[in-house]
């Protein structure tokens, strides 16, 4: 049977074809989750209520989805600007946990005065960059896995998060591990619509400056013959050593930042689930945006809006907070084989005379 | 069963015949209702330019693509070939240009691999392998690891390959390509002995010469049809297969006239370059003036890579290197190139391209580093303006939406035009020009050799390092010999052809 089957690889596809996929993908994506969902036991007639109104057209689910977007588009941009130096960066959760302890600690004791606010922002990007250089280091310079490198110092950075805060972060007025809430001033102002505050913003801001550079700036010429093909980009002249470390630093710093986002903006304090699910968001979404800028901002939006909706799924259907995972699972999957199917043509041939 | 296929009955005209086959990869039609014919015990040439169909044609006969139209028949009889195992099965086996050994095992154990599908045991293999070596008298060491032979040698252990497997056609794909003039002699005697015990061979080749010297008959196709049909060799002159195949009067490449020397451009003193713990390059000295080309003949892996990296900057070296007499030992890439030094490596995909950047992007990129397309922002338009431009003045086909496409999609030739017209720029004083033709038709072939010519017109000066002595002897004011990383001590002449032999196997 399978040698009936033959695959070529098509002379290339234009913006057209790669569109039409794109949608097919997620067409086929949503009607599998669909099932999924009436599977866990969501009843049919809900589902257009819980994931479409409630999530993107009514006021408050819309205010939730796009709070819940923000730290998710600079996890996506941390994966993107790695990725896009064939940097695996698996400790994004690690880098965000940096960012939010130095902007934590800032905020706790009270440096920088009038400052206070910016200083908390660079302090957390500061600290994701710093998170992921000696992981960046290890690979440029002495060809260690990165992946490995991030994923266990993600593991550092969280236990010591937990020190922190069952020690001296620590809120001495109940005994939760989480440090004591914010003053005003050190919280990003809000919109007034629902908890959407200035890190939506900012976020937005990261994906524009990161978009013209790599499109339109000699520093993003450089990053994208750099990650394509290090050796020619070399030969060319470039300092390919130099553009990955920056490149993987700044990837680094946008984590940290989500994570200056989330205590300054949403949570206004720090506590042990800033981080939770961060990495896999990131890449996820970076994955489905295909590494491209402006793309993060819109799937960073849908994949929000999953996570809003799988919360109200929790309460009023009792399903299971996972079936997001296999839902972004199903969707991630979908894609990748409707990729293939655009790369390659596929035959079959007819069944052979016995 | 498949043996039926194998007995070559005197009633069957043909081994193997092809009538109208047409394939297309999207709109391009690759394949235009070709024919195509090949006898038992002839050595048929298959000649075409870069991108005429010829591999296409041939991954049709051994199953590995499926044609659009048109038929196969073997010994006279209609034959489907919907697999690789189909066109094995039937006696049909291809060595292609890239081989697909496992370098760490040895030959015999490569060969009982291929072999295992069969479903005969180790012994049988083995007695089997002993056969053909003593049918072919096929020269290959069995129990050696194929990491450690030549290439030619490689070569040979993919031929006992496919004729273990039962190959009674056997495809060849540009085999002399990769071999030097020596062992290109070998294997073209090994295709006559072939033929000889009954095999059939189509022989796919750029070298006319070659065509001469072993062909029985040949064919030719240009743009997807066959130009020329199954004509005996003897009856066509290489005039005549050149224009076949390239569709114009072809002239010869003359040698140079030699050129009076001015200034001297790069200097080179007591270079050697480490590579692991062997000294792949040793003490090497060399000048190139202004519109010189120096060639650097050699047996590939002597030490040439290394050289160019080293004079690049891309490798660490000791011993002076000076351009217009300044020392540039410590200076970055970059800053060599500010310079005017220029580099074609020999491996363009993996040294030179960017492949899954556009074809503007990767024409534009050094202009753009320099800052010559905007010191901050690089507008889009400036960069597919600068690559129109280059286009059109290289001749770079196959580029469609004005460059936006990725630059992996180009032909081989192309490519290697779109490096030429990157590194080729007004601002080049001297040109590192690794193998710049390999794997190019005639027609690319004389382009790139005359852009050259042309850039020392320029005042530019050339470092030609090229494993094909025709190109050495036919474009070079000067000729170095390098062997083993060390450089022959004849600057000021052109050594003769047998000479040139000897040094480069290190007689000399």
């Amino acid at each position: 049977m399978l040698d009936r089957i033959t695959l070529e690889r098509r002379a290339g596809s234009g913006p057209l074809r790669s569109t039409l996929t794109y949608a097919a993908a997620i067409g086929v994506a949503l009607a599998l989750s669909l099932g999924v969902m009436v599977a866990a036991g969501v009843p049919t007639g809900a589902l257009f209520e819980e994931l479409i109104v409630q999530v993107f057209l009514s006021e408050a689910g819309l205010a939730r989805t796009l709070t819940m977007a923000t730290p998710m588009i600079l996890a996506a941009l941390a994966a993107a600007l790695c990725l896009r130096l064939k940097f695996w960066n698996i400790g994004i959760e690690g880098q965000l946990l940096m960012g939010a302890i130095l902007a934590t600690t800032v905020a706790l004791y009270d440096i920088g005065g009038p400052l206070r606010l910016p200083l908390m922002l660079i302090a957390s990007a500061l600290g994701g960059a710093l998170w992921i250089a000696l992981p960046a280091i290890l690979r440029i310079r002495f060809a260690v896995s990165e992946v490995i490198v991030t994923l266990l110092s993600t593991n550092i950075a969280f236990l010591f998060l937990q020190h922190l805060l069952f020690g001296p972060f620590g809120d001495t007025m109940h005994n939760f591990p989480t440090s004591p809430v914010f003053d005003n001033a050190e919280k990003l102002p809000r919109f007034g619509f629902g908890d959407v505050h200035l890190g939506l913003v900012i976020a937005l801001t990261a994906v524009l400056v990161v978009a013209l550079v790599t499109h339109r700036m000699r520093f993003g010429f450089a990053a994208r013959f750099a990650g394509d093909n290090p050796r020619a980009a070399q030969a060319m002249g470039f300092d390919t050593a130099r553009v990955m470390l920056v490149s993987i630093l700044v990837g680094g710093a946008m984590a940290g930042l989500a994570g200056g986002v989330i205590v300054a903006g949403t949570e206004h304090r720090l506590t042990q689930a800033v981080g939770l699910q961060m990495t896999f968001n990131g890449i996820i979404i970076a994955a489905l945006a295909r590494n491209l800028p402006l793309l993060i901002p819109i799937v960073s939006f849908f994949i929000a809006g999953l996570a809003v909706a799988s919360q109200s799924l929790k309460v009023f259907y009792g399903v299971s907070e996972g079936i997001v995972l296999i839902i972004q699972g199903i969707i991630l999957l979908t894609l990748v084989t409707f990729q293939f199917a655009t790369t390659y043509r596929v035959t079959i041939a007819a069944a052979r005379p016995a | 069963m498949p043996t039926n296929h194998l007995a070559a009955p005197d009633g069957a005209a043909f081994a193997l015949e092809v009538t109208g086959v047409s394939k297309s990869f999207g709109e391009a039609r690759v394949l235009d209702s070709v024919d195509f014919d090949l006898r038992w015990g002839e050595v048929h040439a298959l000649l075409g330019e870069n991108g005429a169909g010829k591999s296409t044609l041939m991954n049709i006969l051994t199953g590995i693509y499926a044609a659009d139209a048109g038929q196969i028949h073997l010994n006279g009889a209609p034959v489907p070939v919907r697999s690789p195992a189909d066109a094995m099965a039937l006696g049909i086996g291809m060595v292609h240009q890239h081989f697909k050994l496992i370098l760490p095992f040895t030959v015999r154990e490569n060969l009982r691999l291929a072999a295992g599908s069969t479903g005969d045991d180790w012994t049988a293999i083995d007695a089997k392998i002993s056969e053909v070596l003593e049918k072919t008298g096929l020269d290959v060491s069995l129990d050696v690891p194929v990491g450690t032979l030549s290439v030619a040698e490689r070569q040979r252990t993919e031929i006992l390959k496919v004729l273990l497997l039962g190959a009674r056609i056997l495809i060849l794909d540009e085999p002399t390509a990769v071999l030097t003039d020596h062992e290109a002699e070998r294997l073209l005697a090994l295709m006559r002995d072939l033929v000889g015990s009954g095999h059939a061979v189509v022989f796919i080749t750029h070298k006319l010469r070659e065509v001469m010297a072993v062909g029985d008959r040949v064919s030719t196709l240009r743009k997807g049809r066959m130009v020329l049909r199954g004509k005996a060799v003897a009856d066509v002159t290489s005039a005549d297969l050149s224009i076949a195949m390239i569709g114009a009067e072809q002239a010869a490449v003359d040698a140079r006239p030699a050129r009076p020397l001015t200034q001297p451009i790069l200097e080179i003193e007591n270079l050697s370059v480490l590579s692991g713990r062997i000294k792949a390059v040793k003490d090497a000295n060399l000048t190139i003036h202004a519109g010189e080309i120096l060639g650097l003949a050699g047996v590939g892996g002597n030490g040439q890579r290394e050289l160019a990296e080293a004079v690049m900057g891309l490798t660490p070296a000791t011993g002076r290197i000076r351009l217009h007499g300044d020392p540039i030992e410590q200076a970055t890439v970059a800053e060599r190139r500010a310079l005017g030094l220029r580099y074609i490596p020999a491996d363009r995909a993996s040294d030179a391209l960017s492949p899954d950047n556009s074809v503007a992007d990767n024409l534009a990129v050094t202009a753009v580093r320099t800052g010559k397309l905007g010191q901050r922002l690089v507008a889009p338009r400036r960069i597919l303006s600068h690559a129109r431009k280059l286009i059109a003045v290289f001749d770079i086909a196959g580029v469609t939406a004005g460059g936006r496409r990725p630059i992996r999609l180009l032909s081989g030739g192309n490519a290697q035009k779109s490096v030429l017209a990157r590194e080729l720029d007004t601002e080049s004083r001297l040109i590192i020009a690794h193998s710049p033709t390999r794997g190019l038709d005639v027609a690319a072939c004389r382009y790139v050799h005359d852009q050259l010519i042309e850039a020392t017109d320029r005042g530019c000066g050339v470092l030609l390092i090229s494993e094909d002595l025709e190109e050495i002897l036919a474009l070079s004011d000067h000729i170095h010999v390098i062997s083993r990383g060390s450089l022959s001590t004849t600057p000021d002449a052109r050594p003769a052809r047998e000479d040139i032999g000897e040094l480069m196997l290190g007689h000399a």
